[in-house]
This record gives C-alpha cells, sequence and structure tokens, in this order.
C-alpha cells in the first residue's frame, strides 16, 4: 500500500528541520555540507519499499521524496541493514546487505563528516537560561555524557571479559580469526584436493592414442 | 496537411468549442462575464489574511501539498517557470531559488491585491533579479508559445471561469517537453472522510473565515467551488483533451487534494 504523500512529506520535512537546527550549532559540518552542494544521494530502502533522496547546500540537509535530476550515488537495501550501516564503524560495505551504485567518493566524503560531527550545545543553552545558567548547564551535560560514555565503554569491555575469559561462553576474537583463517586453509585445500582429482579422472576416462605405427 | 497539424486543429476546435455563456459561481449560476468579477471580490476582501486563513484552515498542512508538488515540478537551474494564481509567492519563492540566475519565474495572478502581497512577500524575502510580476488571466496567457519549462497553478484553477480554455492556453505557452502541474482540491477517496470534510467546509469554514477576516461569504464560495471543481479522473480528462501527454494525478490527505500533472508533447 502506498504512503500517501501528505504523510511522507510531513516526516521528511520534519526529519530535515530537526537536523538542520541541530546542525546550526555546529557550523564545521554545516561548512562540510555546503562544499557537497550540487551532489545527491539516493536511498531505496525496502521493507517498507522507500526512496529518499539527500541534497546538500549552505543550510545543511534537503530531504526529498521525489527527485529526477542525477543521482551521483544510490544505496539499496534493508531499512535494518542501512540503519545497522549507519550506526556502525565499517569501512567497507560487504556483507553488510547494503549495495551501492555509482561513486562512492560521496559516501566516503559524508562518512568523514559524520565522525567529525561535534554540536556544541552550550550555544542554546545560553540561547534559553542566559550566560551562566547555560555554560554551567552545558558543562554538567558535557561530564555527565563523558561519565556515561565511559562507563558504558567499560561495562562493555568487562562484559565480553567475562564472557570470553572468566565463563567461556564465547571464543575470543583472536580464537575466531584463527578459526576462520583454519577454515580458509581447508576450503583452500579442498579445493585444490577436489582439482587434482578431477585431473586424475580425465585423464582416466580418456582414451589411450592409437600410436601403433602401420 | 500533415497529421501533427491536424491533431493541433482539433485540440484548437476543441478549446473554441469549450468557450461557454454560463458558469458557476460556487453553487450559483452565473454569466460567464460575471465570473471573473465576482471571484475578484473574493480575493480583494481575503489578500490581507491568506496566508494566516491559509494555514488555520488546512493546519499548516497546505506547505506540504505546496513542498510536494515542487518536488514534483523538478525545476532545474536555468528553467523557466510560470507561477499561475501564485497568490503570496509560496511556490515562486522556492522556484526563484532552484532556477538559479539563469532561469526565470514569473508569479502571476489575476487579481492585484493577491500579487501586490506576493510581490512585497518575495522582496521582502531577498528574491530579485531572477523574478518578474505579472497580472494576468489563465485563460488569455500573454506569452509567445514554446516558452516556459514548468506551469503550476495551485489552488487557482477552480476560480477560472473557462478551465478547458485555460488548459489549451497553458499547452501554448509551455515548451515541448514541458510540464503543467495542477494542484487543487479533489474528491476524497473515503466516504466516511468525505463527509468529515464537508462537516468542516460548510460549518466550521465560513465560521474561521468571519472571526479572522469578518468575511463568512468568501469561505463559503471556498467550500462551494472546491464541490463544483471537476473531480481527479475528469480533470485527468480534460487535460487529455486539450492535448497534454502523459496525464496523471496524486491523491493528497486522502484526495482532499490532488496534483494533477502532464506533458506537452
Amino acid at each position: 500500500m502506498a504512503i500517501d504523500p501528505t504523510l511522507s512529506t510531513a516526516a521528511l520535512t520534519a526529519a530535515e528541520t530537526a537536523i538542520n537546527q541541530t546542525l546550526l550549532y555546529d557550523p564545521g559540518t554545516r561548512l562540510a555540507l555546503a562544499q557537497l552542494e550540487g551532489q545527491i544521494l539516493a536511498i531505496d530502502v525496502s521493507g517498507p519499499a522507500l526512496t529518499l533522496y539527500l541534497a546538500f547546500n549552505r543550510d545543511g540537509l534537503q530531504l526529498l521524496g521525489n527527485f529526477e535530476g542525477n543521482v551521483n550515488t544510490r544505496l539499496r537495501g534493508k531499512a535494518f541493514n542501512l540503519a545497522a550501516l549507519i550506526r556502525g564503524n565499517n569501512t567497507s560495505l560487504a556483507s553488510s546487505g547494503v549495495e551501492v551504485f555509482g561513486s562512492t567518493a560521496l559516501l566516503a566524503k559524508l562518512q568523514t563528516i559524520a565522525r567529525n560531527i561535534d554540536i556544541d550545545w552550550e550555544e542554546p543553552l545560553i540561547q534559553l537560561f542566559g550566560d551562566l545558567l547555560g555554560h554551567q548547564s552545558a558543562e554538567y551535560i558535557r561530564w555527565r555524557c563523558g561519565y556515561i560514555q565511559a562507563r558504558l565503554k567499560t561495562g562493555l569491555r568487562l562484559g565480553s571479559e567475562f564472557l570470553t575469559e572468566e565463563n567461556r561462553s564465547l571464543p575470543a576474537h583472536a580464537e575466531l580469526e584463527f578459526f576462520y583463517q583454519q577454515v580458509d586453509t581447508l576450503r583452500t585445500s579442498t579445493d585444490r584436493a577436489e582439482a587434482k582429482l578431477q585431473a586424475l579422472l580425465a585423464r582416466i576416462n580418456t582414451p589411450p592414442s592409437n600410436t601403433s605405427q602401420p | 496537411m500533415t497529421e501533427k497539424q491536424s491533431i493541433v486543429d482539433k485540440q484548437a476546435d476543441h478549446c473554441i468549442d469549450q468557450q461557454q455563456s454560463e458558469t458557476h459561481f460556487g453553487f450559483e449560476q452565473v454569466n460567464s462575464s460575471d465570473k471573473a468579477g465576482r471571484v475578484a471580490e473574493v480575493f480583494h476582501s481575503v489578500a490581507a489574511k491568506y496566508d494566516v486563513m491559509n494555514d488555520l484552515m488546512s493546519a499548516g498542512i497546505h506547505r506540504l501539498w505546496k513542498r510536494f508538488t515542487i518536488e514534483k515540478a523538478a525545476v532545474r537551474p536555468g528553467h523557466k517557470v510560470l507561477d499561475i494564481a501564485g497568490g503570496t509567492g509560496d511556490l515562486s519563492f522556492k522556484f526563484s531559488r532552484l532556477v538559479g540566475c539563469e532561469g526565470l519565474v514569473v508569479l502571476s495572478d489575476i487579481n492585484d491585491s493577491m500579487l501586490k502581497v506576493g510581490r512585497d512577500r518575495l522582496l521582502d524575502r531577498g528574491v530579485a533579479g531572477n523574478t518578474q510580476y505579472a497580472q494576468l488571466d489563465a485563460q488569455y496567457l500573454p506569452f509567445p508559445d514554446n516558452s516556459f519549462d514548468v506551469i503550476t497553478i495551485a489552488f487557482g484553477l477552480r476560480n477560472v471561469t473557462d478551465k478547458n480554455m485555460a488548459l489549451c492556453s497553458m499547452l501554448r505557452v509551455l515548451k515541448p517537453g514541458g510540464r503543467l502541474l495542477v494542484l487543487e482540491f479533489s474528491k476524497p477517496s473515503n466516504t466516511l472522510l468525505e463527509k468529515v470534510y464537508d462537516t468542516y467546509s460548510f460549518k466550521a469554514l465560513p465560521l474561521i473565515g468571519k472571526l479572522v477576516t469578518g468575511d463568512a461569504d468568501s469561505y463559503r464560495y471556498l467550500a462551494e467551488s472546491i464541490r463544483m471543481h471537476p473531480d481527479q479522473e475528469t480533470l485527468k480528462s480534460m487535460m487529455v483533451d486539450a492535448g497534454f501527454a502523459n496525464p496523471e494525478y496524486s491523491n493528497m490527505t486522502g484526495g482532499i487534494v490532488a496534483l494533477h500533472s502532464g506533458t506537452k508533447p
């Protein structure tokens, strides 16, 4: 069932406004996006079927539901795979479930821009609460975010160590790599043995050539 | 006579045949020559608070309908765009940014009050250089043949006295391959929605109009003119009769509004 254009346009408008309002507090990212002006990234989402286009300009980002010009890069995949790609730090699209068509340079530039996003939350807080309270609120939020990030990182590391080292319920990364290497070696050896076997069978099945002279 | 010339002549005959002596003004039958004057009175009355009323009546959704129209227009740098019944210039403002310095946008309206509001708004927003203003009747477009890449008419066609004649005139001034987009109120596809919409149009709209602009009659006309406007399929067939190729439409908000598009062959 097709989505009513009013709904899809409303969703895109809301997302675009939210992104561009946030980018107001990150002039570096806005400047970097402005350098991509004229380039278009298309995203074909399957399940639910949806195509959206990202255009870049001085004001930030433009999200479009319809576009008829030339597209520089097109990404195609399931919503889940695309979301995982955006959230992750993958440097390759291999086995990500996402196909890419056209120039990958735009994707690389966008990935760099996304990595360097640095939103200055202090400015909107100062506008809201005044210089003193705004600055202190921003300091507190920065400290709180840093604390949470550090705790999360430590928690993940400790959890991973417990599961792999103490409990032995999961293999360690190095063990997994070693296992994959062994599988690869076994596959190559099997391929080689199969090729040799085929060659032998071919030699056996070939009738001997008649070499007798009259 | 070539086949193409024969088709063009038939379309011209169709356009001339369609001129009628009587037409509707809301639910009222009036002389064709009187309709433009009656519509003008309505828009002179509402021009000053047109944008506020649009936001109030549609809860701001008219901005989404217009944004979808702009996307579908696929205007590119260098294009020449004619915005008929452009009113307060919502579409022209976006088009002027899209066509760039080499392009041209003509904001037009039959009503000078609306056009003045639109022109002032665009100038106040710094739009100049690639935008012109014209007071004109959509039935008699004062431009040479094959002048524009895109023509839009948003919430204006239902006020035109002779819609067939206007469509023929738009076809004439479009370049071959050029595109016409008609954004207009239409017929809701769901009967329940239609009932709710009818109640809202005939009870709430005149009341809002009276409270905000002190003019209930203009908004009663709005509701009546919407009901008298051709539905989606009828307007599509009118575009075919006028000579447009690839006519299609997209329903928005359950068919309360439809965007029709067609291309000049």
